[in-house]
């Protein structure tokens, strides 16, 4: 659900980031003055924790596996609002350290996965556990509700703002800008998914874990729990707390959002998007649309804003859906089906043509039962090992390598943005050949980028692009021999900007990856006036992350070791979700020793963090040249 | 620094202190003093109160009772809550913790040293030639900047002392300082410390290591769950092998002879 670059329009990036900001602003403020000098290790620690259980794969019923997103986990532990604060941090290091998700949707990110899912799987909990005990077998099942509501709540603002896309953003042509699907399509297809899968994963690891502390550590449990009846341990972690109250105001605010952001969401009928804002100038369309919406003539000018997204009227399908396609969602899922087999194929060509060694034979030869473990520690390895492969680059020699990193940050976010505004298929092309040169003057390796990104996005990208060829209302210009389904040339165009988009945004941010140290990348964040708090965050939870990943590593190596026979579903569920609770009571007392080993620092509450030099004047000549760029591509690609 | 009239020649004076933990009492009514310029050892089994006490000595944790002096001036969670007093006991006092990683908490080596003097409102241009100097001393200059998830044990260690000795602090507080250390990086730090300290500088030092204790020590305190079951040189504590084997300290081996008889065998690991 990480949404990438180039899914999004900038404005609505730009709104989404608005969004958060309040809720961050409000969470900084409500953290610092319940926990006040504890708070940078908390929100690091917990940062660190969310992000090394987004790694955790999940055994699901089904022989599956999945992972969550731990916004259920650090609501129920954290409270909401420090919630907010790690997993945002979670999310922000995974975008501009290991290129998860897109640097210009991180406000989008952080508003699904990190503000709403936090406080809508709060909000669940709370209300299904009401005065329950702390040991209570209804806590655990409110906590995998909660993880449950979290996610697809998450899922859900996510699809409405990728089903929104279509129908803000088209050329002239009627070719979609950003992501190509209606919400008709969108709501469904990422429903269906975290409904089932990813849903579960969620539930599982959240209610695995609320269960797992109510035997080792149920002092955590008491923050999420003012009304449970209390017991006779000792007094409360965190005293007087009455979250609710304070915070209903907040939650109106969010309530409101919810109605306004998708707008028409109650309007959606089957035909959302399946017109052109040209349908209301074109008298025939007119008739249509009237006759369509009970004799109803729609205004001359595209009405702006609600007023053009809430005019209801259904349009028959058919008009522009392939014929065989009754339902647009159905026909995503059969096209996309086609779409990801032949996507494989050539993934898997591709893979096979840039093979260095021949892999070890590990997952393919072990037994179901470990398999879970086995990824999950090649996951946790493969993490390590991107970072170190960053460090080696960015202390390489090459052009990129020599920039001061608040040009590279700056120039770099410059042509991300590009990007994601251009209108026109070879401004795109143009930033690309960009991207490439950075590269090769950098001397990344073409190779290296191909197997590191650009085979990840295609695979991803590709799959959802895929369908949009033959789903996107227009012109057709051949047709699938046997299905008939027809290539229109809105859905080729459409598919290409996306992919595009896609790929050049994520060269670009792994650029910036492999040709910047991280601690470059946190000290241009002061220059760029990012609060200290903040910056200090961002850099304990990105050292505590290896910390909680060996830590987790050492874990499963020592299940692995120790697993002999089969285990069964339940078991093997009960195996993670342990890992993971233990995995939070250590990161609880880590945070209790970081705190203290501050405090005999002198840290008191405020950090205090060394500034860097200033711009010299070459380096604000190199970054007006990588702005200029930018700048013509944006102008040139209108 | 201003004249403190309390000054005295003791650096710490405990008196009858007791420290629980939710469900666990940690020190029972425990009392020692450590004289300024002295090195003391306090040697126990784990989870014989050792680092409970170093916390307490280093203004990190309060006693439920009890009282703890720091050169004359009492030290408690109110005095600390105090700016100035604050800014000048973590000055003059430096705690290192046993596990490096908690210790540090920085994204380089740089920022790591540079965290206490920062914290300490240093003017920036002095810190910056300080950390250098530091790095220099501890012959780490070459890791500046690196992260530090990506040093060795060793390293980690020096790193977290150059954090601490850069307020060139008069108190050193060790928690298990050659814990995980493979034996050439032990011998390293005791070096260091031996001749560090000059015999200017107050160490204390946790330890259950009794091999290096009578280099880094004057003086021990024998820690048994929570009290202090005996004072003494290390020359001294080392060789009453039942006070040592009743704090934990040391294995009694039993030996069986062929003709059935068993007799215990104290057994020093030096």
């Amino acid at each position: 659900m990480h949404i990438p670059d180039g899914y999004l329009s900038p404005s609505t990036c730009a709104v989404l980031y608005g969004a958060a900001a309040p809720f961050w602003y409000v969470a900084l403020k409500r953290v610092k003055k319940l926990l006040h000098t504890r708070l940078v290790p908390l929100i690091s620690v917990f940062g660190a924790f969310s992000f090394v259980v987004m790694m955790f794969n999940l055994p699901l019923p089904g022989g599956t596996t999945g992972h969550a997103v731990g916004m259920g986990i650090a609501a129920i532990v954290l409270g909401p609002w420090a919630a907010i604060l790690s997993v945002s941090i979670a999310l922000l290091i995974q975008a501009i350290f290991f290129g998860d998700g897109g640097i210009t949707a991180i406000g989008a990110n952080c508003f699904n996965m990190g503000i709403v899912g936090s406080l809508v799987a709060y909000a669940v909990y709370r209300l299904i556990g009401i005065k329950a005990e702390l040991s209570s077998k209804r806590r655990v099942f409110a906590a995998g509700l909660a993880g449950y509501a979290g996610i697809n709540a998450a899922a859900l603002l996510a699809a409405i703002e990728f089903g929104i896309q279509p129908l803000l953003f088209r050329d002239a042509s009627g070719t979609p800008l950003y992501a190509p699907y209606p919400l008709s399509i969108s709501i469904p297809a990422m429903m269906l998914g975290h409904l089932t899968f990813a849903g579960l994963a969620e539930l599982v690891i959240t209610a695995g874990v609320v269960s797992y502390l109510q035997r080792a550590d149920p002092g955590l449990l008491k923050f999420s729990a003012p009304d449970a009846p209390p017991t006779d341990e000792c007094a409360q972690r965190y005293a007087g707390q009455t979250p609710w109250p304070t915070m209903r105001k907040l939650w109106l605010g969010l309530a409101a959002m919810l109605v306004l952001t998708p707008l028409g969401i109650l309007a959606v009928g089957s035909a959302w998007g399946e017109w052109t804002a040209q349908d209301f100038a074109d008298a025939s369309a007119r008739q249509q649309i009237a006759a369509a919406s009970g004799n109803q003539l729609p205004p001359v000018h595209p009405p702006q804003g609600l007023e053009r997204l809430s005019s209801v009227w259904t349009a028959p399908i058919a008009r522009y859906a392939p014929s065989f396609i009754r339902s647009a969602s159905f026909g995503y899922f059969v096209s996309a089906a086609t779409g990801v087999g032949l996507i494989i194929v050539v993934c898997l060509l591709v893979r096979w043509l840039f093979k260095r060694q021949p892999e070890e034979g590990l997952i393919t030869s072990s037994r179901r039962s470990r398999r879970f473990v086995e990824r999950t520690v090649e996951g946790l390895l493969g993490a390590v090992e991107r970072s170190i492969y960053a460090e080696q680059t960015a202390r390489g020699r090459g052009f990129l390598q020599e920039l001061d990193p608040r040009v590279k940050l700056c120039g770099l976010l410059g042509l991300i943005v590009a990007v994601a505004a251009v209108h026109r298929i070879w401004t795109l092309l143009a930033l690309f050949a960009v991207s490439l040169i950075l590269a090769l003057t950098s001397r990344i390796s073409i190779p290296a980028l191909m197997t590191r990104v650009w085979i990840g996005v295609l695979a991803f990208t590709g799959m959802i692009a895929l369908p949009a060829v033959f789903l996107t209302p227009g012109e057709a210009i051949y047709r699938l021999p046997l299905l008939h389904w027809p290539v229109t040339v809105q859905g080729l165009s459409s598919a290409t900007f996306l992919l595009l988009r896609a790929e050049i945004a994520s060269t670009l941010s792994i650029l910036l990856i492999l040709c910047t140290p991280w601690v470059q990348v946190l000290k241009s964040l002061r220059f760029f006036r990012v609060p200290v708090v903040c910056v200090v965050l961002l850099g304990m939870t990105y050292r505590y992350i290896f910390l909680l990943i060996q830590t987790a590593h050492d874990m499963f190596e020592a299940r692995r070791a120790r697993l002999v026979g089969t285990l069964h579903g339940p078991e093997r569920r009960r195996l993670a979700a342990g890992s993971a609770g233990v995995l939070l009571g250590r990161s609880f007392q880590l945070t209790n020793e970081v705190h203290l080993a501050m405090q005999a620092r002198g840290y008191r509450g405020d950090v205090h963090v060394m500034d860097d030099r200033n711009m010299r004047r070459s380096d604000w000549i190199r970054l007006s040249a990588l702005l200029g760029v930018a700048i013509l591509a944006l102008w040139a690609g209108r | 620094m201003k004249e403190n009239p309390h000054a005295s020649h003791l650096a710490f004076e405990v008196r009858d202190i007791t420290y629980r933990y939710d469900q666990v009492t940690a020190l029972k009514g425990l009392s020692m003093t450590v004289k300024k310029g002295e090195r003391v050892a306090l040697v126990g089994a784990n989870g014989s109160g050792k680092s409970t006490l170093l916390r307490i000595l280093a203004g990190l944790y309060f006693p439920q009772s009890g009282d703890v002096f720091f050169d004359g001036q009492p030290l408690s969670a109110v005095d600390l809550d105090e700016e100035q007093f604050s800014f000048r006991f973590r000055r003059r006092v430096g705690l290192i913790f046993q596990n490096p990683d908690v210790q540090l908490f920085n994204p380089s080596v740089f920022d790591e040293v540079a965290f206490g003097p920062l914290q300490l409102n240093w003017p920036k241009d002095q810190i910056r030639q300080r950390v250098l100097e530091t790095l220099e001393l501890m012959e780490i200059a070459h890791l500046r900047d690196r992260p530090p998830h990506r040093l060795s044990g060793g390293e980690k260690k020096r790193v977290a002392l150059a954090s601490v000795l850069i307020l060139d602090p008069e108190v050193l507080l060790l928690d298990e300082p050659s814990a995980a250390l493979d034996p050439k990086s032990q011998a390293q730090m005791v070096d260091f410390l031996v001749s560090w300290s000059g015999g200017t500088k107050t160490v204390i030092t946790a330890t259950h290591d009794l091999d290096t204790l009578e280099d880094i020590a004057d003086r021990c305190y024998v820690f048994e769950s929570g009290s202090i079951a005996a004072e003494g040189t290390p020359i001294e504590i080392l060789h009453d092998v039942g006070l040592l084997e009743r704090a934990r300290l040391v294995r009694v081996q039993h030996h069986v002879h062929d003709h059935g008889a068993m007799h215990p065998h104290p057994h020093l690991h030096r």
